[in-house]
C-alpha cells in the first residue's frame, strides 16, 4: 500500500468518523432557537449540558458507560446493515442476551470468575444471536420480512423478561420486580476507581474493531457486503445467500446479546423490567450516522451517549426537560446527512 | 476541498461552542437570592416524566413544597430508565451539595446504597421502598403505603358494585400493593366479588388502558381504578363515557370524571417529606428505622370523597370506612396480606 | 348460560378491534402509499406523535376537533416533506432519515408538551369525537355494538381502504407511484416525474400517519401524554409488509393486530385464568409472528425500488 492510499484512507476514515461532531453545531443551533422560543436560555443549557458529559473524570467515564451498549449494538447493527439485513430488533437481543447473562450469573454463581466472567460473557452473547438468528431462520425458511419479525421479536423478549423478573427469577423476597444480584464472581472488573469505567468498555471497543476488520478486511465481510448490495448477483456468484443472512444476523444479535450481558455484569447486577432505555432504537441511529462503519461506531456511540449524559445535568441545573435530547439527536443525524459529505448510494457504488 | 473547508469551519464553531459554553460555569445564580450561604437543596430523580398526572408528579410536587415552604433549592431529573444512569444522577446532585436526594421508586436502592457512603453529609430517600441497614445510614427507604386508601376504595367498591377492574401500568410494588389492598378490602366485604387486575406492560398506552377498562365493563364491572401513570387518563376517561364508578389515585383527578370519581386518593408526599427535609437541613434528622406513611399520618395519605359525584358514597359507609381506618392503623387489618 | 356471555365476549372483542385496529391502519395506509413509490418510511412512530400533539394542541387552545385534526394532517404533510427532501432530493438512506424523525418526533413533542402545558393540575382533556350510532343498524342485536357504534374517525377507515385502492389501481395517478416505485427508469421516460410523484406519495404516507396520530388524542384517549403512540408506528411498518404493500391487505392485518390485541386485553379481565399476564401481552406480536410465517407460501414481493433513491 502507497502512501497516498495510506492517506486517502485516512481521510475517508476521518471524514465518516467526524462527520458527526461537525453536524453537532449544527443540531445545537437548532435546538438553541427551539430553546429561545420555549423561554429557555439555550446557552445556559448547553453549558449544563457541557458540564454534565465532560466536566470531570468522572463525568467522562460515565459517558464511556453510557456508550459501551450503543457501541455493541450499532457495531453489530453495521453489519446486519452492511448484508441489507434491516435488523429492527436489537433491543429484543439486548434483552435476551441480559436475560441469559443474569440467569448465568446467578445459577452458576459458585464458579470461579476466571470461569464464570467469560461464561456470563458466552451466554449472553450466544442468546442474542439466537434471538437474532431467529429472525434470520423465519426469513431463510419462510420469507417473513426482517423488518416485521424483529419488531415483533423485540415486544415478546420483553414480556418474557417482565414475567421473568416478576415470576421464576424474582428475588428471594419476592417483593420487588427484579432478579437476584449476580454472584460477584461474574461482575465485569471496574478498573479505574472511583470511577465505575468497566473492561466491558473495552470489550465493546475490541467488537467493534473485530467487526471492522471482518467486514472490511476478509472475504467473509466481502461476500457479506456483496449480498447487502444485491443479493441476487451475489446467488450468481455463488454466495450462499441464505447463510450469510443468517451470519449476519447472528453477528449483530450476539453483538447487542453482549451488550446486554455487560450491562448486566458491569453496571446493574441485576435484572429488571426494562434493562434498556431503548438502547436497541438508539443503536440504529448510532450505526447510520457513520454508515455502518463498525469503527465509526465507537464515535457515534460516545457521542450520544455524551448527550444522553449531558442531557440529565441540563435538567438538573437549567431545569430543561431532559427529552429534548431526542431532538438534538435526531437532528445530529439529520444534519450529518444533510451535510452530503457522503452518500449513501454512491458510497455504495465506490465498493 | 470545499467539503473539507466546510468540516474544519464546523469543527472551529464546536470547539468555540465548547469554550464558550466551557468558560460559563453553569453554576447557576441562587434562586429567588434568599439564603447567600449554602442554601438548602433537595433532588429528585424521578423514574417518568413529572407531569404525569400520577405517581411522577406526586414527588414532583412535594420537590415544590420545599421550595416554598423551607426555602429549598430544587432540581430534578427525569433519568433515564436505566441501572446505568441512576448512580451518575445521585453522584450529580451530592457532588453540587445536595443535602436531600430522593430517588422515587425502589429501583434506585442498588444505586442509592453504592453512592452513598461517599457522601455522609446527604441523605437518600428511596420511596416505595422500607429499606434501613445502619451500615449506610444515610439510605433510608419511605414508604407510601397505598395498600391502606385503596382498601377503603375495596370496600366501597364491594358495598356499592357489581364488580372492580384494576388497570396497572406495570408490576412494580407502588402498582401491585395498590392493587393487593382493593382486592383485600372487597373480599372483607364479600370473598366473591369479581375484581381483576390487567396490566398494560407500559406507563404511555392511553387507548390500551381505555380498552382494558371497557373489556372490564363488558364484563359486568361497574368499578374502576387506573394505576398507570400517563397511562391512567385512559381509564379516568372510560369512567366518564361509559358511567362507571371509579376513584382518583395519587391526586385531584375529580375533574376528569366529574361524576363518575367517588372519591380520590390524595399522597401529600410534600406534607411527610417537607417535615424530613426540614430535619436534614437543621441536622437533627437521626433516623433509627425506615419511614413508613399509612392512613395513620392523615396529612400524608388520605381519602376525599366527591360531593358532586352522580351517587356520592353515602354517610354511614364512610362511617364504616372510617371505622376501617383505626384498623388498618393498629395492623388489625392486613391491607397487604396475600391474595390468591 | 354459557352461551350469552360468550357471545358478549365475542361482540365486546370484536367492538374492540375496531377501534384498535384504526390508528394503525390510517399509519398503514399511507405507509402502503410511500413504500408503493419505493420510500420507506421507519419514522412513522415520530410522524404519528407529531400529529398527535399539533393535532391536541391545536384543539385543546382552540375547542374545534376538525381545525386539530386538520392543522395535525398539515403537521404530517409537512414532516413528509422535510422526510422527502432528505430522501428523495439529498438521497439520504431512508432508514437513518426514518430514525431520525422517530427521535425527533418523540424529542419535539415531549419537549413542547413540557413547555406549553408545564406541569399542572389543570385538566388537560378534550371533549372527543363521540360514538356516532347509525340509526336502526346500531340497534341489531350483536352486529350493531360490533359495527354501528363507532366515531367517526374509525368509520373514517371504511372510506379510506377503498378510497386508496381506487386511487392506487385505478387511476393513471395510482399507476405512476407505483411505477415509480418498481421501475422508475421506465417511468421517467415515459414521462412521469419520479421525483415530483415520490414526494407527493410521502406526504400522503406522513399525512396520514398523522391521522393516525390524531385518532389517540381526538377520538380515543382525551389528551396527549408523552410516547402517546406507544409503538404503535412499528406496528404499522409490520402491516403494511404483512398486508403485501396492498390497502385490503393492511385493513385486514391491522384487524387481526387488533382483535388479538382487544382478546388479550379481555383474557386479563377474567378470573380463573392462569396464564402470566406477559404471555397475554405478547399474544399479538406472538400471533402476527405465527401468521405471517404460516400465510406466506405465496411471495409477495416488496416494491422492487424501496429504500433506492433515483438519479
Amino acid at each position: 500500500m502507497d502512501f497516498v492510499s495510506i492517506k486517502k484512507r485516512l481521510l475517508k476514515f476521518s471524514r465518516s468518523a467526524w462527520t458527526p461532531f461537525a453536524a453537532i453545531p449544527i443540531a445545537l443551533g437548532i435546538g438553541a432557537i427551539v430553546l429561545l422560543i420555549a423561554g429557555y436560555n439555550p446557552l445556559q443549557a448547553y453549558a449544563a449540558m457541557w458540564q454534565g458529559a465532560f466536566k470531570d473524570r468522572t463525568a467522562i467515564t460515565e459517558v464511556l458507560i453510557k456508550a459501551t451498549p450503543l457501541i455493541f449494538i450499532g457495531a453489530g447493527l453495521a453489519v446486519a446493515f452492511r448484508c441489507s439485513i434491516w435488523n429492527i430488533g436489537a433491543e429484543g437481543q439486548f434483552y435476551a442476551g441480559a436475560v441469559a447473562a443474569t440467569a448465568v450469573g446467578i445459577y452458576l454463581g459458585d464458579l470461579p470468575r476466571f470461569l464464570l466472567v467469560p461464561l456470563v460473557l458466552i451466554a449472553g452473547a450466544s442468546s442474542g444471536a439466537l434471538w437474532g438468528m431467529l429472525a434470520a431462520f423465519l426469513k431463510n425458511r419462510f420469507g417473513a420480512n426482517e423488518v416485521v419479525t424483529t419488531i415483533m421479536l423485540n415486544y415478546i423478549a420483553i414480556f418474557i423478561t417482565g414475567w421473568l423478573v416478576t415470576g421464576p427469577m424474582i428475588e428471594t423476597a419476592g417483593l420487588f420486580a427484579q432478579t437476584a444480584k449476580i454472584s460477584q464472581n461474574a461482575w465485569l472488573w471496574r478498573f479505574l476507581p472511583p470511577t465505575r469505567l468497566h473492561t466491558g468498555f473495552i470489550l465493546a471497543v475490541v467488537v467493534a474493531l473485530v467487526l471492522y476488520i471482518i467486514i472490511f478486511k476478509t472475504s467473509l465481510g466481502y461476500t457479506i457486503r456483496a449480498v447487502g448490495i444485491n443479493p441476487e448477483a451475489a446467488r450468481y456468484a455463488g454466495i450462499n445467500v441464505k447463510r450469510k443472512v443468517l451470519l449476519a444476523m447472528a453477528i449483530s444479535g450476539g453483538a447487542a446479546g453482549l451488550g446486554g450481558a455487560v450491562e448486566v455484569a458491569a453496571i446493574s447486577y441485576r435484572l429488571y423490567q426494562l434493562i434498556s432505555p431503548g438502547y436497541g432504537f438508539d443503536g440504529i441511529a448510532v450505526s447510520l450516522l457513520v454508515n455502518n462503519n463498525p469503527l465509526g461506531v465507537i464515535f457515534s456511540g460516545i457521542l450520544f451517549g455524551a448527550l444522553r449524559s449531558g442531557a440529565e445535568v441540563m435538567q438538573m441545573n437549567a431545569k430543561v426537560p431532559s427529552v429534548l435530547v431526542f431532538l438534538i439527536q435526531g437532528l445530529v443525524v439529520l444534519s450529518v446527512v444533510a451535510f452530503g459529505v457522503y452518500s449513501y448510494v454512491s458510497k455504495e457504488k465506490e465498493e | 476541498m470545499k467539503k473539507h473547508l466546510f468540516i474544519i469551519s464546523a469543527l472551529i464553531i464546536v470547539l468555540s461552542l465548547v469554550t464558550a459554553c466551557a468558560g460559563q460555569p453553569a453554576a447557576e445564580p441562587a434562586p429567588a437570592g434568599e439564603q447567600p450561604a449554602a442554601a438548602f437543596k433537595a433532588g429528585l430523580l424521578a423514574p417518568g416524566p413529572v407531569n404525569d398526572g400520577g405517581w411522577n408528579q406526586t414527588a414532583y410536587e412535594a420537590l415544590k413544597r420545599m421550595e416554598t415552604d423551607l426555602g429549598a433549592e430544587i432540581g430534578y431529573v427525569e433519568v433515564e430508565m436505566s441501572p446505568a444512569a441512576f448512580e451518575k444522577a445521585f453522584r450529580d446532585f451530592a457532588d453540587q451539595g445536595y443535602q436531600f436526594i430522593l430517588g422515587h421508586g425502589n429501583e434506585f436502592t442498588d444505586a442509592a446504597v453504592a453512592v452513598a457512603p461517599d457522601y455522609p453529609n446527604t441523605f437518600f430517600f428511596l420511596s416505595s421502598s422500607r429499606f434501613y441497614d445502619p451500615s449506610v445510614p444515610n439510605v433510608i427507604g419511605l414508604n407510601s403505603d397505598s395498600s391502606q386508601p385503596c382498601y377503603a376504595f375495596g370496600y366501597i367498591a364491594a358495598k356499592m358494585g357489581t364488580g372492580a377492574g384494576l388497570i396497572g401500568g406495570m408490576e412494580i410494588p407502588p402498582i401491585s400493593e395498590s392493587f393487593t389492598g382493593f382486592i383485600n378490602g372487597a373480599h372483607a366485604v364479600n370473598p366473591d366479588f369479581p375484581v381483576q387486575v390487567t396490566y398494560l406492560g407500559n406507563w404511555t398506552d392511553t387507548a390500551s388502558a381505555k380498552e382494558a377498562s371497557i373489556s372490564y365493563i363488558d364484563g359486568g364491572a361497574n368499578f374502576l381504578l387506573g394505576n398507570a401513570d400517563f397511562a391512567g387518563n385512559g381509564v379516568y376517561q372510560a369512567m366518564l363515557e361509559k358511567n362507571v364508578y371509579g376513584f382518583g389515585m395519587f391526586g385531584d383527578n375529580t375533574e376528569k370524571a366529574p361524576q363518575q370519581i367517588l372519591a380520590n386518593y390524595i399522597l401529600d408526599y410534600g406534607a411527610g417529606l417537607v417535615h424530613l427535609a426540614d430535619a436534614v437541613k437543621d441536622g437533627t434528622f437521626k433516623p433509627t428505622s425506615n419511614i413508613e406513611f399509612g392512613l395513620v399520618d392523615d396529612d400524608v395519605i388520605y381519602i376525599v370523597y366527591n360531593e358532586g359525584a352522580a351517587t356520592p358514597v353515602p354517610q354511614e359507609l364512610r362511617d364504616e370506612v372510617a371505622a376501617l381506618y383505626s384498623k388498618i392503623s393498629s395492623g388489625e387489618i392486613d391491607t397487604l396480606a396475600p391474595v390468591e | 348460560m354459557e352461551l350469552i356471555p360468550s357471545i358478549l365476549f365475542l361482540q365486546g372483542i370484536l367492538a374492540a378491534t375496531w377501534r384498535m385496529a384504526t390508528p394503525i391502519l390510517y399509519a398503514a395506509v399511507g405507509e402502503v402509499f410511500s413504500e408503493k413509490a419505493g420510500v420507506i418510511n421507519i419514522g412513522l412512530e415520530g410522524v404519528m406523535l407529531i400529529g398527535a400533539f399539533s393535532a391536541y394542541s391545536v384543539a385543546f387552545e382552540s375547542g374545534s376537533l376538525w381545525l386539530g385534526l386538520l392543522v395535525g394532517i398539515l403537521a404530517g404533510i409537512l414532516s413528509g416533506l422535510i422526510f422527502a427532501f432528505f430522501t428523495i432530493t439529498i438521497k439520504a438512506n431512508q432508514i437513518v432519515v426514518g430514525a431520525a424523525f422517530n427521535m425527533i418526533g418523540m424529542g419535539i413533542t415531549g419537549f413542547l408538551y413540557r413547555s406549553m402545558y408545564a406541569v399542572s393540575a389543570v385538566p388537560l382533556g378534550l371533549k372527543t369525537f363521540q360514538s356516532v350510532e347509525i340509526p336502526f343498524l346500531s340497534s341489531i342485536p350483536f352486529f350493531g355494538e360490533v359495527l354501528f357504534k363507532h366515531n367517526i374517525m374509525v368509520y373514517g377507515t371504511l372510506l379510506l381502504v377503498p378510497l386508496a385502492t381506487f386511487v392506487l389501481y385505478k387511476t393513471a395517478f395510482g399507476l405512476s407511484i407505483r411505477a415509480v416505485g418498481e421501475h422508475p427508469k421506465a417511468a421517467d421516460t415515459v414521462g412521469v416525474n419520479v421525483v415530483r410523484m415520490r414526494y407527493v406519495s410521502v406526504m400522503i404516507g406522513t399525512a396520514l400517519a398523522a391521522v393516525g396520530g390524531a385518532f389517540l388524542v381526538l377520538a380515543y384517549a382525551d389528551q396527549f401524554v408523552e410516547g402517546v403512540v406507544s409503538g404503535r408506528g412499528f406496528i404499522a411498518l409490520a402491516v403494511v409488509v404483512f398486508g403485501r404493500w396492498k390497502p385490503w391487505g393492511a385493513f385486514w392485518s391491522s384487524l387481526l393486530f387488533g382483535i388479538f390485541y382487544a382478546l388479550q386485553l379481555r383474557i386479563q379481565t377474567m378470573p380463573d385464568v392462569n396464564i402470566p399476564y406477559q404471555f397475554l401481552q405478547a399474544l399479538p406480536y406472538l400471533a402476527t409472528l405465527v401468521v405471517l410465517v404460516g400465510f406466506n407460501k405465496r411471495r409477495v414481493q416488496a416494491p422492487k425500488t424501496l429504500g433506492v433513491p433515483y438519479k
